[in-house]
């Protein structure tokens, strides 16, 4: 969204009169409006969800049971348990999102740190750096997530790991999934940049390093960091899905991912099961990424003003 | 006038894949306060290296030797957090390409005020009100706006006008200029260079003009070093240099400047040659392969760094004009 600001302060104030006319006119494609309503949405559910008048997401209504979309009462209808499928897939959203939003503004926040940084200073903390997110990144992020989960959050009969356990440790293994990813990015970034005449520039006049890093280093990188961490929201939420789907993510259909898994089983008797929960995922993943591809479309545009 | 600068055998070198590089040998330079000196030389040429190395802005792949005084004070043992205390205060640097010495994305006025807030300590009014007068000394037109503007919505005399205002801004003593005319248009170059002249006499400001124009140096500075190989060659008062030229190589770079009343078609002069290569110490002068006066003793024995007893120092066996 930075981007959209720093662009559009660029272009409108005062340049030419006849330019600011012709940026007024022109419009954003309409995917900027589908996508990013799709997105408001999901991030109105999940914050707005409790207060909407709806059934109990975890309640199941034994009068209905695997009723079809647009019974009365039940908009999307039910489960083959009873559960609401709205209620659930509003419920989920809050989990789906907050999950991955959490990951990728944690993990891109540290990776992108540490990246920054590393380039920056280069040498051997560099060195270090680069090796261990080479490392990071050799291991498959499922494989990962998967171990982190059945060693931290590993649940048995006698003392169950609570919903929101799972979470947490969902939370972190997504996390360390996305430090070395965005890291890289940052670091590679950075580089390209660290080296430009207006670093030494800067230096020469006596401004301190992280003065520089803030001030002429992260207005340039930021846009990088920011189309890669639309497309890592993406995957992260593909990847809670596929957690589910193995039965240890968030367990009782209360994501996205775990109704998809609740409900496979029933497919033949009530497909909306299935295809609802994928449908959402598969929207915010296609938003998110659209999101990603449009501001590394205008980080094109301006580097080739400049 | 007192000595504000003084370099002492300095050396510089580089690590390189092919060996030690010897991008400055040697060179001993001396600048009094509000004192203007040229260093002229071809590309490779080590001028650009000994402003750097002179302010400490070089890469970790660099070994500085020598002693470096700045005001009576060693400052080439002083620590690096004692040597930035001085960046910006007491010697600022303008850069070559003012295309790529302006950051992108961030506004005019913010990249003047950087230095005004960071390293005077100005509030944010202050250092506004300070870019505007800066601005308005440098000749920038409606420099309010100005502020607000992106670096890609400027010309490229307007941007090294904009460097130099940022160069200045703190009162520096010793203003290094890198190259400040050879990325702008001819008609632009004679402006720039007036206004440092003209902001030098205000300020009482030194400065050392990096260029490989003869001709921009001519008119714009008291003291010439020319600079072939590392190696500082011939070192005059401006004037002398021009009146009595010691060196064939200072001959050789005059002459290549086209010139306008040569016949339509003529070949450019220009020095046959290369440099020699700086990671390798050949014997002999460093320019005998390339001059036109060479004789045995030339390719023998490198010459040392004379005097004429005039203030004028040049590093040659058979200067022009013979020796005294």
């Amino acid at each position: 969204m930075s981007e959209q600001t720093t662009l559009t302060a660029a272009e409108s104030p005062e340049a030419t009169p006849v330019k600011t006319k012709e940026k007024k006119v022109r419009k954003r494609p309409i995917g900027f409006y589908i996508a990013g309503s799709w997105l408001g949405l999901v991030v109105l559910a999940a914050i707005f969800g409790p207060l909407l008048p709806l059934p109990q997401w975890d309640e199941s209504f034994y009068d209905y049971l695997g009723a079809r979309p647009g019974t009365s009462g039940h908009i999307l209808g039910t489960t083959q348990d009873g559960y609401d499928m709205l209620a659930g897939l509003v419920n989920g959203a809050k989990i789906s999102a907050s999950v991955s939003f959490v990951a990728v503004l944690l993990g891109g926040g540290i990776g992108s740190f540490i990246g920054v940084t590393s380039a920056y200073f280069r040498g051997k903390f560099d060195m270090v750096v680069t090796s261990i997110f080479n490392v990071m990144l050799s291991i498959p992020n499922l494989v990962l997530s998967l171990a982190l989960l059945s060693v931290l959050a590993y649940s048995d009969a006698d003392n169950p790991a609570t919903t929101s356990r799972r979470v947490m440790v969902l939370m972190l293994s997504l996390t360390l999934v996305i430090i070395p990813i965005l890291g890289r990015i940052a670091r590679a970034s950075t580089l390209q940049w660290a080296g430009r005449e207006f670093v030494l520039a800067s230096k020469s006049m006596g401004t301190r390093n992280f003065t520089i890093i803030r001030k002429h280093i992260l207005p340039n990188v930021a846009p990088a960091i920011l189309a890669i961490g639309f497309l890592a929201i993406g995957s992260v939420i593909i990847v809670e899905g596929s957690l589910s789907i193995l039965g240890i993510g968030v367990p009782g259909g209360a994501s996205w991912g775990s109704m998809l898994a609740n409900g496979r089983g029933n497919i033949a008797f009530s497909p909306h099961e299935v295809y609802m929960p994928s449908l959402c995922i598969a929207f915010t993943v296609i938003s998110s990424n659209w999101f990603g591809d449009y501001v590394r479309r205008k980080l094109d545009l301006r580097e080739a003003k400049i | 006038m007192s000595t504000l600068l003084k370099l002492e055998n300095l050396n510089v070198s580089f690590r390189t894949p092919r060996g030690q590089l010897k991008a400055v040998r040697d060179v001993t330079i001396e600048l009094k306060a509000g004192e203007s000196l040229g260093v002229v030389g071809e590309s490779g040429s080590g001028k650009t290296v000994l402003s750097r190395a002179t302010m400490g802005l070089l890469p970790s792949t660099a070994t500085r030797t020598g002693t470096i005084w700045y005001q009576g004070q060693d400052i080439s043992s002083l620590p690096k957090e004692k040597v930035r205390e001085l960046w910006g205060v007491g010697m600022a640097m303008i850069f070559q390409d003012p295309m790529t010495a302006l950051n992108p994305v961030r506004r005019i006025g913010s990249q003047v005020t950087e230095s005004l807030t960071v390293r005077l300590g100005m509030d944010k009014k202050a250092a506004r009100e300070r870019a505007i007068e800066l601005l308005k000394r440098v000749r920038i037109p409606d420099p309010e706006a100005m502020l607000r503007k992106f670096p890609y919505q400027l010309s490229g005399g307007m941007r090294q006008r904009i460097m130099i205002a940022i160069a200045v801004s703190c009162n520096p003593e010793l203003l290094f200029a890198d190259e400040p005319t050879t990325a702008l248009d001819v008609t632009v170059q004679a402006q720039v260079l007036e206004l440092l002249d003209e902001l030098r006499e205000e300020f009482n400001t030194a400065m050392i003009l990096v260029t490989h124009d003869l001709g921009v140096v001519a008119g714009h500075t008291d003291k010439i070093a020319v600079m072939y190989a590392g190696d500082l060659v011939e070192y005059a008062p401006t004037t002398e240099l021009f009146a009595n030229m010691k060196m064939p190589y200072t001959e050789a770079l005059l002459k290549s400047i086209p010139r306008l009343e040569t016949p339509t078609g003529t070949r450019l002069p220009v020095i046959e040659g290369r440099l020699p290569d700086p990671t390798k110490d050949e014997p002999g002068c460093p320019f005998a392969n390339r001059c036109p006066y060479v004789q045995d003793k030339c390719r023998a024995e490198k010459p040392p760094l004379k005097s004429d007893g005039n203030d004028h120092f040049y590093r040659c066996w058979f200067p022009i004009g013979g020796n005294k």
